[in-house]
């Protein structure tokens, strides 16, 4: 699982680590079963305080997408197969969040961002 | 987390000569904290820590670590510290880093040997070369082997990063990191170069001129500056009662940008009835949104 940590992004940095997890479960490199990295591993890698992983872990834990298995370490949660719409959902909401961010920066408005993404969508199926 | 104090001062003063280095200073370090003390050269971070361990005595107020008085008991309060000074100069030149190292080890009674030779082993550290040959980057790595062998409940890190390559200061936080997973400690870690130990902290305060100007979590640090984009009639003046970091007003058009300090609805409020229209707030990186109370107007 690779894990990047924007410093720009304005949200707290748990709250990063935990759409990592997701997109990395959303995208299929981590699957039901596989192990996460430990707290001391992810947080060497990422030189982060520990206390913050262990919170993005805590609290992919209640939601259920992850478990641990004392002494052995954490797991991507079997039930993650069913939980993959819901996942997925939470994952398009974010990508939409910070598109819409952007185009409203821009003075655009939420209809003419997604009329251009239906229209640039289509050209790239026509060109492949 | 705990609600125990790591360290603390109370009304901190301290003069050199006529400059004034420390000015009332409150510093609140909770127990397992990772604690940025952040301020321009100059601005009081340095002596803050060496009051911490008794190197220097203030002229009015006090500290304490782990609720020990400094002033009265400094031997007890800097066995519990690993101290990483500004300077790379050690005090034994002569000595090899193999011979400095035992040294320091009779000093103190946690010190862990297994630990330090694979501090010393990850650092890099040439035991058989003389302290006094070693590069600025050497110096740094070995300090940083004598600061956490004997794994101390607070670690004080001044300007840490500085005098290591790119490539060695990674390592070095990184190995930081694995080092708080392992043991329970509370750091304060003074700097300007924020963005290189930023993702390891979780308090900052802010000391400009000798003043503690902000003290927070990195929540609330995030929650408290923001940056508006607004649009404003010609003419347009910020009410007084806003408190401005920063801002950018174009010659051309209405659109401005400012950034302020407060919490967010209310500073909207405020200039959404003062005639402003606010397009856009965001939240800024951990250094920005420091460097607001560094270059706040009319605060110094």
């Amino acid at each position: 699982m690779l894990v990047n940590l924007d410093p720009n992004d304005g949200r707290s940095l748990y709250l990063q680590i935990m759409d990592e997890v997701r997109r990395a479960i959303v995208v299929g490199t981590l699957q039901a079963e596989d192990p996460l990295p430990s707290v001391r591993e992810l947080a060497g890698e990422l030189v982060v305080n520990p206390r913050t992983v262990s919170q993005a872990y805590q609290e992919l834990e209640r939601e259920g997408v992850i478990y641990v298995r004392r002494g052995q370490g954490t797991f991507v949660s079997p039930a993650v197969k069913r939980g993959a719409g819901e996942r997925r959902r939470k994952l398009t909401r974010e990508v939409a969040k910070r598109a819409l961010l952007d185009a409203r920066r821009n003075g655009l408005d939420a209809e003419e961002l997604v009329t251009m993404i239906r229209k640039l969508a289509a050209e790239e199926g026509e060109t492949e | 987390m705990s609600d125990e104090l790591a360290a603390a001062t109370y009304g901190l003063s301290m003069h050199y000569g006529r400059e004034t280095a420390l000015d009332g200073v409150d510093l609140r370090v909770p127990e397992g904290a990772v604690y940025l003390l952040l301020g321009a050269n100059g601005a009081g971070k340095s002596t803050t820590m060496k009051v911490l361990l008794n190197l220097e005595r203030p002229d009015a107020g006090s500290a304490e670590v782990f609720g020990l008085d400094t002033a009265s008991q400094g031997p007890e309060v800097r066995a519990q510290v690993g101290y990483l000074p500004e300077s790379h100069a050690h005090d034994y030149a002569w000595m090899t880093c193999r011979r400095l190292l035992q040294h320091v080890a009779l000093h103190y009674p946690a010190w862990d040997h297994a630990y330090a030779a694979h501090l010393v082993d990850v650092f890099g550290v040439r035991v058989e070369r003389k302290v006094g040959t070693l590069s600025k980057g050497e110096s740094r790595r070995l300090q940083f082997v004598l600061a956490l062998a004997h794994r101390p409940p607070l670690l004080l890190l001044d300007e840490p990063t500085d005098g290591l390559d790119p490539m060695v200061r990674n390592r070095t936080l990184a190995q930081l990191a694995e080092h708080l997973a392992d043991t329970p400690t509370t750091v304060i870690v003074a700097t300007h170069h924020v963005h290189e130990v930023e993702s390891l902290a979780d308090h900052v305060g802010v000391l400009r001129d000798g003043r503690l100007v902000a003290q927070m979590t990195r929540d609330e640090l995030r929650a408290t500056v923001r940056r508006y984009r607004v649009e404003v009639p010609d003419g347009w003046q910020m009410p007084p009662d806003v408190r401005v970091a920063s801002a950018r007003r174009p010659r051309a058009g209405r659109e401005a940008q400012w950034t302020l300090i407060g919490e967010p609805d209310a500073v909207t409020a405020r200039l959404t009835a003062a005639g402003a229209s606010v397009s856009e707030v965001t939240p800024l990186a951990l250094e920005e949104a420091a460097l607001a109370f560094m270059s706040e107007e009319g605060a110094a």
